[in-house]
């Protein structure tokens, strides 16, 4: 993968101490607490973390929209700080979930706008925007209105302004936020295959998609609190969760929901599966990811499932999934955030589900 | 390196467009002057496509045509009634029209950075993305300016036709001096786009409440700028303002160009100009040096505030902020 050009370069990210205060009222808000990460040229990296986690913060100062409070930040060895120009004409970056553009212009003339900024040529801009407008599937929509896209058409219109000044490293922050499973799945075929076309390319994904990061991603940071939990290849993490067992458990019911579980000897965590069918509360199928220490713990579990009267469907070891490692790291389940998640992500049905992709 | 865990469901499509250019760091040097110009000529064409208001007829023609005329009439009105008629009332009409005539202009052009920042912020989102694009912000925001100001030009322009044509305004053409015209009109843009840079440095540091600062300070200038009355009824105090003001000279030269005999903004009995020297009015020379002068230390002093607040808006994260989300 890493050809002789990419092993001469810098860091594509090389972050040290990186904190970040907002000063707001009334009391500061600590987005970034000490953040230490490097990222190799060519590198695919995730970051992944709850709301607030500080994600969005750390795109921010790295694609020089914001100064850090305090630490080093710097793009193929460019500081954040000093050197911002520099930075500016070797990066992209692309957000999710935005009803940003210039609505009266065209899909063309907005994005020929911004050739001209990164540099390109009257022609060669003009040019390089139809042919990215191809690449993007955006082609028939090219002299539509930009207020006039769909979500979807405008994420790639989104996808193709960051692709237009050819960045050695490109800044996605929940890129497929908002989309149907096609045009989520359209959009990461499109940066595969853009990163994949040179080597050397760099890709920073922030997602709340653990399948999303765990197909994409080369390496993974969870963040937390301003934080770096953990920080590997998916495969590293899942690991770090293996030590324990991982569990899928199917009862009838479960009073007092998976909390009663959690309470148990042994139990390192126990929470809904994402794929629950929480309809009513006359559910005849419970489905529980737990986690125990080990498998002794079982006893326990089961005592107290007879006791409570709840009758075993079914108890199957499941692959630990980048889901079980974030709900061990961070503490909860994204079962709580998937409901606001649903909302966001429309119809993106197929990544709702890890961990049914992870049992096969 | 590892391959992902799960079954990749994505299979990347390679597209010609995704051929790229290698890491050469000479383009993170960019071109210097050649850059330069095209991010400030394409500025330009970008404020010119979005704020012209080009593709709807109905608005341009309101913003453009209707508005200028109509503060024109309203001051003339008031002239009316105030000055009556005769050779002073008439005097005293075209020193009001001319003025006002050129208010579109400058209106334009002080508050045109300062919307530019407030609607790409708050409207179209895109400020962040300009922000980090290579383009220098300043620089863009000075052509969104231009483009504002070639706009508000059209406006003074359609308003004097509209003085010559229906209220009978009378330019004795070959009286004018046009070298001195031409002149004044060139070194008044640097000054009148610094203002509208200080003034988008202020509304950058602002929230949502500013959209009518713009107006509000380009109101407030209008007092002490000569453009309708002179500066002499005002306190002492305030000509200074005035007379410090490089838009003053500019009107004040414009005016004098087009009607050499005409009356003064600046100087006569009871100004602080003939006080301070001696002078009854500014002659030309004089005024063309006060504007270069004024103008240069407000082109300083605006670019600096910008830089000071371009800093401050990226300590603070003020440059996504939106009050809709
Ligand atoms: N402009 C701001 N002013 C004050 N606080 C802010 C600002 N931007 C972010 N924060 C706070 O900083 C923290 C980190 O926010 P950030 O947007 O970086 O999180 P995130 O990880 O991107 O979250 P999400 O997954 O919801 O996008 C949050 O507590 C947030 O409230
Ligand atoms: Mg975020």
């Amino acid at each position: 993968m890493t050809a002789d050009v990419t092993a001469t370069l810098p860091p594509a990210i090389s972050v040290a101490g990186l904190r970040r205060v907002y000063p707001v009222k009334p009391k500061p808000v600590t987005a970034l607490d000490g953040i230490d990460l490097e990222v190799a040229p060519g590198e695919f990296f995730g970051l992944l973390g709850p709301n607030g986690a500080g994600k969005t913060t750390l795109i921010k100062i790295l694609t020089t929209l914001l100064l850090p409070s305090a630490g080093k930040a710097s793009i193929f060895g460019f500081d954040v700080a000093t050197e911002a120009a520099k930075i500016r004409r070797i990066m992209n970056m692309v957000a999710g979930g935005e009803q940003s553009g210039y609505g009266i212009l065209t899909v063309r003339e907005q994005l020929w706008m911004f050739s001209q900024f990164y540099g390109l040529g009257s022609r060669e801009g003009w040019r390089r925007v139809d042919e990215l407008l191809d690449a993007v599937g955006l082609g028939d929509q090219r002299l539509q209105r930009v207020s006039t896209l769909s979500t979807g058409q405008r994420q790639k219109m989104n996808m193709a302004r960051g692709l237009l000044n050819d960045p050695w490293i490109l800044f996605l922050d929940e890129p497929t936020l908002g989309l149907d499973v096609s045009a989520a799945r359209a959009v990461r075929e499109m940066v595969l295959a853009w990163k994949g076309a040179v080597p050397g390319r760099t890709v920073l994904l922030t997602t709340h998609y653990m399948a999303e990061a765990d197909e994409l991603c080369e390496r993974i940071a969870i963040v937390d609190h301003g934080k770096i939990l953990a920080i590997g290849t998916p495969a590293e993490l899942k690991r770090r969760v293996q030590r324990e067992s991982v569990l899928r458990l199917e009862v009838n019911r479960l009073d007092g929901g998976p909390a009663v579980l959690a309470k148990l000897p042994g139990v390192v965590s126990a929470a809904l599966a994402a794929d629950n069918v929480e309809a009513g509360t006359e559910a005849q199928r419970v489905a529980v990811n737990l986690v125990l220490r080990d498998d002794n713990a079982l006893t326990g579990v089961m005592a107290a499932l007879g006791a409570a009267g709840s009758r075993v469907l079914g108890l199957r070891t499941s692959e630990p999934t980048l889901e079980d490692v974030f709900v061990e790291l961070v503490g909860r389940g994204f079962a709580d955030e998937a409901d606001a998640e649903a909302a966001n992500a429309g119809a993106d049905h197929d990544h709702s589900h890890p961990t049914e992709d992870a049992e096969r | 390196m590892t391959t992902p865990m799960t079954t990749p469901m994505t299979e990347p499509v390679y597209h010609p467009a995704f051929d790229g250019n290698g890491f050469d760091p000479a383009r993170a040097e960019g071109a210097g002057l050649a850059d330069t110009r095209r991010h400030m000529w394409t500025a330009v064409r970008l404020g010119w496509q979005v704020e012209s208001n080009w593709t709807d007829p109905l608005l341009f023609f309101i913003y453009t045509v209707a508005k200028p005329v109509a503060s024109l009439l309203l001051l003339v009105f008031m002239v009316q009634i105030v000055g009556g008629t005769g050779a002073a009332g008439e005097a005293v009409r075209t020193f009001v029209v001319l003025g006002s005539a050129l208010w579109a202009m400058l209106m334009a052009g002080i508050a045109g950075p300062a919307w530019s920042v407030l609607d790409d912020r708050e409207r179209y989102r895109m400020l962040k993305y300009l922000y980090v694009s290579p383009a220098t912000f300043l620089l863009v925001l000075v052509g969104r300016g231009v483009s504002k100001l070639a706009v508000g030009a059209m406006g003074t322009v359609i308003a004097l036709l509209f003085a010559v044509v229906v209220l009978g305004l009378r330019v004795d053409l070959a009286a004018v001096n046009w070298p001195m015209l031409v002149l004044t009109l060139l070194l008044g843009l640097p000054p009148i786009l610094a203002l509208g840079i200080g003034l988008a440095a202020i509304c950058l540091q602002t929230r949502q409440e500013s959209w009518s600062y713009p107006e509000a300070f380009a109101g407030a200038l209008f007092l002490v700028s000569g453009v309708v009355f002179p500066l002499s009824i005002l306190p002492a105090p305030v000509q200074v303002i005035g007379l410090i003001n490089p838009v003053t000279w500019w009107v004040a030269g414009v005016r004098g160009a087009i009607l050499p005999t005409g009356a003064s903004s600046i100087g006569g009995a009871s100004s602080l100009w003939t006080t301070l020297t001696g002078t009854q009015v500014p002659d030309g020379a004089m005024t063309i040096a006060v504007l270069l002068l004024t103008g240069a230390v407000s082109t300083l002093a605006a670019t600096a505030l910008f830089r000071v607040s371009e800093r401050r808006a990226r300590e603070r994260g003020l440059l996504d902020l939106t009050t809709g989300s």
